[in-house]
């Protein structure tokens, strides 16, 4: 019976840490073309960037595989920040950051980024006029 | 009779400075943090597509000197994450082919093609459709 019980799959660990190395593959497949098509070449005037007009902008958020993209890139990225940035303060000697109501604060704040994408994406361009 | 006095627990403390004693642990400690940054910039972004719901002749797209440097900060933490992050890659997986393991170094070099591949798709398609 203890053999047993010792032989369960951890799924909880599982589900957590395909969100963890999840959100840190896209977030380094993705986020440094963004920043530096978006934050640098964009606003320099090297490139045309989408978000430079408004009109080009709210184009491109319209489409439903764009929405799609920036909900789960936004979802594990942030699950990944928020795990990072906990483990970070531990590091630094917060160890109150190793407890239960921290890990609500910065997991649970992963999922309020995720939802306030969702309601901005949702509203923004929407789908369904 | 002598009286003992219970035992007192030695709690041993790591000292706050003890990632600046070595590189390693300062290169450890900088990459834990390159979070923050990514973060907010991401945060940024989320702004801009919420900006984009308002009044087309109120839209004015951020391109502040300022808003330009914390960019290339961004992108140079994010550059290294990217770099370390994929490069763990080769360490954590294990899998093989024809009941042969793929050598580490392979698994990094297709990550690393994954990256090429998808940061070329990303700027292809924010520029082509900016037209």
């Amino acid at each position: 019976m203890r053999a047993e019980a010792r032989q369960r799959p951890a799924l909880a660990h599982l589900f957590f840490w395909f969100l963890f190395s999840q959100g840190g593959v896209l977030a380094a497949l993705l986020l440094p073309a963004h920043v530096l098509v978006q934050g640098i070449l964009g606003p320099l005037g090297f490139v045309p960037v989408v978000d430079r007009h408004h009109d080009t902008w709210i184009n491109v958020l319209g489409n439903p595989l764009v929405k799609l993209y920036l909900l789960v890139f936004f979802a594990f990225a942030f699950f990944h920040y928020a795990h990072r940035i906990r483990y970070f303060l531990v590091d630094l000697g917060v160890h109150a950051a190793k407890s239960v109501p921290a890990q609500v604060i910065f997991y649970g704040g992963a999922v309020v980024v995720t939802l306030i994408t969702l309601w901005v994406l949702l509203t923004t361009a929407p789908l369904f006029h | 009779m002598e009286t003992q006095a219970a035992p007192r627990e030695y709690r041993w403390r790591m000292p706050g400075n003890w990632w600046t004693r070595n590189r390693h642990y300062f290169n450890y400690m900088l990459r834990e943090f390159s979070s923050v940054p990514m973060a907010l910039w991401m945060l940024w972004l989320l702004v801009e597509i919420q900006r984009a719901g308002g009044a087309a002749s109120q839209y004015q797209p951020h391109g502040s000197p300022a808003f330009i440097a914390f960019s290339v900060i961004v992108l140079l933490f994010s550059l290294y994450h990217s770099v370390t992050f994929l490069s763990l890659a080769g360490t954590i997986l294990h899998f093989k082919v024809f009941d042969r393991p793929v050598p580490s170094r392979l698994i990094v070099l297709a990550m690393f093609g994954m990256w090429l591949v998808a940061s070329v798709v990303v700027a292809f398609v924010l520029v082509w459709f900016a037209r």
